[in-house]
């Protein structure tokens, strides 16, 4: 709850070491709230990759402790997920910083002529 | 068929979770893992998620894990110590008593014409051994 607090404040990059699973939740749930089945599908679509069940609950809780994602009420057994204003803030600073690193690579392979 | 028992597989996986987080998340992944057998994900794949992401809980320190599992590591170190005493124990008093019972000055003085007993004194099966490592071989 408090780091990701935190990380909306200071600019620290808390989803540096948080696994490629918690920033594509994070960019999925960033456009409204989701459950796990429609989180699964959209990251396929957007990433390409196919996120385990697994692993999605397990992100989600990780998420949900450090107070980046919310459990909403559950409609029928489904309990959708909602991004929250200090996950909003730490998404935009791991993409931010993502960019940066994206913005050097391409600079350095064009400096490097290959 | 294959659907009913891709259901089966995953519930079993999905019992090998902590009681909390079946609670919790129980009944939406038993339904997620439906939608997804339905759209074509092989079971063995999800149950195999589910598997992983159980091991994942049961193992990783939670915050609120960290004194259970201090309990625990107390509760191992203290049977391993009540091990331990509890293989010496029995052997302490027999050393002790098969000392008494053998004529140590007879058979271990080197002048002793005394001949040293072909068999133990009759005590049990530990402290024969003892006695045959303490006082029958050594002098």
């Amino acid at each position: 709850m408090t780091v990701g607090k935190r990380s909306g404040r200071d600019g620290q990059d808390v989803l540096r070491r948080a696994g490629e699973a918690s920033v594509l939740i994070l960019i999925s749930l960033a456009d409204g709230p989701k459950h796990g089945y429609a989180l699964i599908q959209e990251i396929k679509e957007i990433a390409g990759v196919e996120l385990g069940p697994g692993t999605l609950y397990g992100a989600l809780d990780r998420l949900e402790r450090l107070g980046l994602v919310e459990s909403l009420p559950a409609d029928d057994r489904r309990h959708p997920y909602r991004i929250t204003a200090p996950g909003a803030a730490a998404l935009r600073v791991h993409l931010d910083s993502l960019e940066r690193v994206s913005a050097a690579g391409r600079l350095r392979l064009q400096l490097g002529g290959i | 068929m294959a659907g009913s028992r891709g259901t089966r597989l995953t519930g079993a996986a999905l019992r090998c979770y902590p009681a909390g987080w079946r609670r919790r998340h129980g009944d939406e992944a038993a339904e997620l893992a439906m939608l997804l057998i339905r759209d074509g994900t092989p079971a063995i794949w999800i149950a195999g998620s589910y598997l992983a992401g159980a091991a994942r809980e049961w193992l990783l320190p939670r915050p609120g894990k960290l004194v259970s599992a201090a309990a625990c590591a107390l509760l191992v170190a203290a049977g391993a110590l009540g091990v331990s005493v509890g293989l010496l124990a029995p052997a302490a008093p027999a050393r002790a008593a098969s000392t008494s019972q053998v004529p140590r000055a007879t058979h271990c003085r080197p002048s002793s014409r005394a001949p040293v007993p072909a068999v133990p004194p009759a005590v049990g099966t530990a402290q024969v051994a003892i006695w045959a490592a303490g006082h029958g071989q050594s002098c």
